[in-house]
């Protein structure tokens, strides 16, 4: 099997070399356009520009000058832009790279992103990075109590959540509402009530009924979590219903089963496996997203958090985050159990 | 008995599914509708149940007037008419039992159906509908462990639950294997002389439909062009709805049932000796 004669010869058949078809090149003419594009991006980029730095180019009887980072940035667009027509990738592969890097640049240059400010901070990270490193380990056990509070509020959250959340996904999902109104009017409240973040939520719940100063912390808390879990499970479930086997929807309407018995028998076994996933997964979101808000008075290990943070006693705050992973990866562990269970 | 009249199907989009079609099918009888797809045999079908709504003429089921409109007495309809599928439409993830039990639904309450907490009755019709096609013993398996002409079987199953007098059959056995196509075909026509329930039923393999029906009704373009006998579904009858000439891909071959041969058609000799 050395050879091409060889390759094509098996017993007695011969199979005959069809010539191999060549892979299409891509538009030079387009790839012009996209570095004339990339050329306008660099101009934006250096009206636009905060740093001074300029890079020198000496070209013996005259000196150019030009700003140092958005050269740094068309140098990379064009050779990216090099590469991908070597490597015939299409126009509109070309162009996403293109604006992947324009992008980046953009967004990483308006909000100062730089990594090079680091190491000038040293001397301010060193001594809590210190103390991060070196947990006070005695303290977890004496927080135990807004440990079990965190964790009841993240089991009453899901678990209300959820079932709420199952109801509005149904009535939200075109396959399983009522009426088409129905569904979109559903579908718009979802929407607002997960374009509001879950600290919106506990700060909304807080300022409304009070927070741990009131002693209604929890009660705060397990609201905000809940809209907050209301808004991921009716989201990720109704995408889940919209994609169901319709077959055994329309046996169920063809038997004469009312709309609630549809869905109950021919689409609520078909979604309950991804229903548990999701119902596990917003439970771990709960844990973690408890302790941020604990910062906005809703009780639990974020509390707790707070405080240390306000004492600067890092090496206490080291060892509830440490407590934390260790708990999120419990209860990770406990739902992909679950999930291998159930599938 | 069911009557079409002058019945039109226009779809939303402006396809014309049927037109003009007068028929009657009269109680007891085992119809196969024939003809190539996009035919209209579908839309006949779905007709008669209301899962597709007709937008003209009149049709009868029994002595009830379909109306398409009124979502109630489209289930009161559906629960005397009971549909069975080409991809059996089963929920794989339950019980053969409690996808027999869905059979049950328009006889039983909400909350009952919600809980999944049937009546004794309903269970024991269910238990006897699994009886009829011969899989009691799989009633607590779940319906994804099932052979193909298995979950068939557990839809003709749920079917009967409903207590039907009509079955509406859209390609039941299209997509099962030659033997078994002709396994469940025999269950059906079995099950609808023991029951006398009137039975549409659409194919696409014209032996098949020659073997069991009693009448075959040939469409094209969403009209009725030959509706007779079986005995008169000659070749060149059928040639004639299809407007080509007949392939091996027109019969499924394999066993037929002895004695219901009819002259003149592709089932070979050989095999009628079962």
């Amino acid at each position: 099997m050395s050879t091409t004669a060889d390759a094509t010869t098996r017993g007695s058949a011969t199979l005959e070399v069809t010539p191999r078809p060549e892979a299409p090149r891509p538009s030079g003419l387009v790839y012009l356009g996209l570095a004339g594009l990339a050329v306008l991006a660099f101009i934006l980029f250096w009206a636009t520009r905060d740093s001074g730095d300029i890079l020198l180019i000496p070209l013996g009887f005259v000196t150019l000058w030009a700003p140092l980072y958005p050269v740094i940035g068309l140098a990379v667009m064009l050779l990216t832009l090099l590469v991908c027509y070597r490597a015939r990738i299409g126009t509109m592969g070309g162009f996403g790279a293109l604006a992947f890097i324009t992008m980046s640049y953009w967004a990483g240059s308006t909000v100062n992103f730089t990594l090079l400010e680091i190491p000038s901070r040293w001397s301010n990270v060193e001594p809590r990075l210190r103390a991060f490193l070196d947990p006070n380990w005695s303290y977890i056990w004496t927080v135990r109590d807004q440990w079990l509070i965190t964790i009841s509020m993240a089991v009453v959250a899901t678990l209300i959540g959820c079932a709420i959340g199952l109801v509005l996904a149904m009535l939200a999902s075109p396959v399983s509402s009522p009426n088409k109104g129905v569904s979109q009017a559903i579908k718009a409240v979802n929407s607002v009530v997960r374009s509001i973040p879950d600290v919106g939520w506990a700060l909304l719940f807080v300022a409304f009924i009070g927070g741990t100063a009131h002693g209604l912390g929890p009660m705060a808390g397990v609201l905000a979590l809940l809209m907050f879990n209301i808004g991921i499970v009716a989201k990720l479930l109704s995408e889940t219903i919209d994609s169901v086997n319709p077959g055994p929807v329309e046996a169920a309407d063809a038997a004469g089963a009312n709309l609630t018995q549809r869905n109950r028998l021919a689409i609520l076994p078909q979604v309950l496996p991804g229903f548990v996933s999701y119902g596990l997964y917003v439970f771990e979101l709960n844990i973690r997203a408890s302790a941020a808000l604990g910062i906005v008075g809703v009780g639990g290990i974020g509390s707790a958090m707070m405080l240390q943070l306000n004492r600067f006693a890092f090496e206490n705050v080291a060892a509830i985050l440490i407590a934390l992973i260790l708990v999120v990866l419990l209860v990770d562990m406990f739902s992909m159990y679950i999930r291998r269970k159930l599938l | 008995m069911i009557t079409f009249e002058n019945i039109d199907v226009v779809y939303p989009n402006g396809y014309k599914g049927l037109s003009n079609v007068n028929l009657q099918i009269n109680k007891g009888e085992f119809v196969a509708i024939v003809g190539l797809s996009g035919a209209g045999k579908s839309t006949l079908i779905r007709t008669v149940n209301g899962l597709v709504p007709f937008t003209s003429g009149t049709l009868r089921v029994g002595d009830e007037v379909v109306d398409p409109r009124s979502k109630a007495k489209l289930r009161r309809l559906r629960s005397r008419v009971g549909m069975i599928f080409q991809s059996f439409n089963l929920v794989t993830r339950v019980s053969v039992l409690n996808n027999v039990l869905v059979g049950r639904s328009a006889e039983t309450p909400t909350w009952r159906s919600l809980l999944g907490w049937y009546r004794a009755e309903d269970k024991e019709l269910a238990f006897q509908s699994l009886e009829r096609v011969g899989i009691v013993d799989k009633a607590y398996m779940r319906a994804s462990s099932l052979s193909g002409g298995q979950q068939q079987r557990v839809a003709i199953a749920r079917v009967l639950a409903q207590d039907p007098e009509v079955i509406l059959a859209d390609e039941p056995v299209a997509s099962l294997d030659p033997p078994t196509a002709h396994k469940v075909m025999r269950d059906l026509r079995r099950i609808q002389q023991e029951l006398g329930i009137t039975t549409i039923v659409n194919m696409h393999h014209l032996d098949l439909a020659r073997s069991y029906a009693d009448r075959i009704i040939g469409m094209r373009a969403g009209e009725v062009v030959f509706d007779g006998p079986v005995e008169e579904a000659t070749d060149a009858v059928i040639e004639e709805v299809y407007q080509r000439s007949l392939t091996a891909e027109d019969i499924v071959a394999g066993d037929a049932v002895p004695g219901r041969a009819v002259p003149g058609r592709a089932v070979p000799a050989a095999k009628l000796q079962d």
